[in-house]
Order: structure tokens, then C-alpha cells, then sequence
């Protein structure tokens, strides 16, 4: 009796298909989302600016929106400087209330980093804009240990 | 002679996909775990405030309830109230008698004028006095007009 071998014919695992297509996905999202923010994180740390001192200070909540005023009274919203020119209540608080959207309550905090000597030309201007756009106005503030 | 019966292999998945599979469930409830995009953000020390936005409606409810004034000034040693100079020491002592009796938001509100040079730590600290002592702080900001001069 003649045994006839079974031939083997070789082939991709479709299985596996599926499993390197998500960790492909899921490493490309992780990879957008650490440089997207760190960027701005990055850029942020530069900016230089000195907290005022208050006596008592609390926890504030993390934000995504950050306006901070510099040593050089240059005004920046998340790291973006905002020409002098542009900086009027109507503008800034125009984009402010873009990047704000439709979140609620709660969630529309705006964090100011003001330089302690800058003057109130400049950063009531600021405070008024975030407040026109719907914001939660958060100062961050050193605390004074004296 | 019996024969046996071959006893049927139940259907086992091969072992290497749980591995995958394991894999997988890992790095899906890590992305989870750290798809909060604030978590990269350091946590903050500061002050929370509510500054009512002054629109035109504000100021004039505001003008009607007649509300306390203080003007700030380069100048850290003073301030006024209602128009009185008073020194920064004696602030809360005056500024407390006028919000007793005052229960509304928009009668506690307390409008605060600064010259353009006063600098933010003196603002700050004044802010916060108006609201320890009960006050709401509102902001008077003058607007800035274009003029042409021929």
C-alpha cells in the first residue's frame, strides 16, 4: 500500500494579523499623545516667571489651560505667546473660550502663572478675558512662610 | 477482537494565543491607565477665584447696589475705600463693617480699581483680604480707546 504524505501547505496565521494591528494602533496612540503633551509641558517649564506669595495657599486641580505671565510681562496661553497687539480682553478670551469649549462646570478652570511684579495693565486684562470667556480663574501661588 | 474506539480530542486553542492575548489586555488597561492627558501635569499650589465677568449689565446692577470701592495704587502702604486713604493695616477693620448686614452676592460685591502700574503680589494679597473678609471681588477695567489726533 503506497502511504501518501500529507503535504503541509505553508501559510500566514490570520490570528496573529489581528494582534499586531492593534498593538500597532495602540503604540501609534501613545506615541501622539506623550509627545503632543510633553511639548507643551516642555515648553512651559521654560517660561520664567516667579509665583507671588500669599499666607495661605490650597491644591489646585490640574488644568489643560494655562495663561502665564512673564518676568518680561509677556503674555503666553499654553506656551503660545500672545502678541501685545493682540492682547485685548476680546481676543483672548475669545480663544480661551475655544480651547474651553462646551465643558462644564467644574471642568473650566483656567490656571494664571502672573509674574509677582507684573503690572495690572497687563494681567487684569488676563483675568478679565478668562472670566468673559466662561472661565474658573485658579491663580498659582507660592505660600509664604515668614 | 474490539476494537477501541478512538476517544475524540476535545478542542483545545493553542496555548500561544493566550500569551497574545495576556499581552494585549496589558497594554490595553495601561493606555487606559494613562490616557489622562493632564496626568503629565505637575499639581499646583495657589487660589481659587470667582470674578464675575463685568459686563454691562454687572456694572450697573453693581452702580445700583452701590457697591464698596477700593482703589489700589502703586503705592502698597495705602489703599482706598470708598475713596478714604486708609493704611494697609487698618484694611479689614474698615472694610468688615461695611459688608455686615449684606447677604446678596451682588451687595457683597466689592469693585476693585488699580492704577496700571500695581504690581500682581500687591493685588493678590489685597484679593484675598476683600475675600476673607466676605467680600466679592469684581474688576473695574478701563477700556482702551483708539483716538485719532488729526
Amino acid at each position: 500500500m503506497k502511504i501518501r504524505r500529507c503535504k503541509l501547505e505553508p501559510g500566514v496565521p490570520a490570528v496573529a494579523m489581528a494582534d499586531i494591528a492593534f498593538n500597532l494602533v495602540l503604540f501609534f496612540i501613545i506615541l501622539a499623545k506623550t509627545q503632543d503633551d510633553s511639548a507643551e509641558v516642555e515648553a512651559q517649564k521654560k517660561l520664567k516667571w516667579e509665583a507671588a506669595h500669599v499666607a495661605a495657599v490650597q491644591d489646585l486641580p490640574k488644568t489643560l489651560i494655562t495663561v502665564t505671565v512673564t518676568q518680561e510681562n509677556k503674555v503666553f496661553l499654553n506656551a503660545r505667546e500672545i502678541p501685545r497687539k493682540e492682547l485685548t480682553e476680546k481676543d483672548l478670551s475669545e480663544e480661551i473660550a475655544k480651547l474651553l469649549g462646551d465643558k462644564p462646570a467644574g471642568k473650566r478652570t483656567v490656571q494664571l502663572k502672573i509674574h509677582k511684579d507684573a503690572p495690572a495693565d497687563i494681567f487684569e486684562k488676563v483675568i478679565e478675558a478668562v472670566s468673559q470667556a466662561g472661565g474658573e480663574v485658579v491663580h498659582v501661588l507660592a505660600e509664604d512662610k515668614n | 477482537m474490539k476494537l477501541l474506539r478512538r476517544k475524540k480530542a476535545a478542542y483545545e486553542p493553542p496555548a500561544v494565543l493566550l500569551t497574545d492575548l495576556a499581552f494585549n489586555l496589558v497594554i490595553f488597561f495601561v493606555v487606559c491607565a494613562s490616557s489622562d492627558p493632564e496626568a503629565n501635569r505637575r499639581a499646583e499650589s495657589g487660589r481659587r477665584q470667582d470674578i464675575p465677568s463685568s459686563s454691562k449689565d454687572q456694572a450697573k446692577m453693581a452702580e445700583e447696589a452701590k457697591n464698596i470701592e477700593v482703589h489700589l495704587e502703586r503705592d502698597t502702604t495705602h489703599v482706598e475705600i470708598n475713596g478714604l486713604r486708609t493704611p494697609l493695616e487698618r484694611f479689614t477693620e474698615k472694610l468688615t463693617p461695611l459688608l455686615a448686614g449684606k447677604t446678596r452676592p451682588e451687595e457683597r460685591m466689592v469693585v476693585v480699581r488699580s492704577n496700571k502700574d500695581v504690581p500682581y503680589q500687591h493685588w493678590i494679597r489685597m484679593t484675598g483680604m476683600i475675600e476673607k473678609a466676605g467680600g466679592v471681588v469684581a474688576l473695574q477695567v478701563e477700556e482702551e480707546k483708539e483716538v485719532i489726533v488729526k
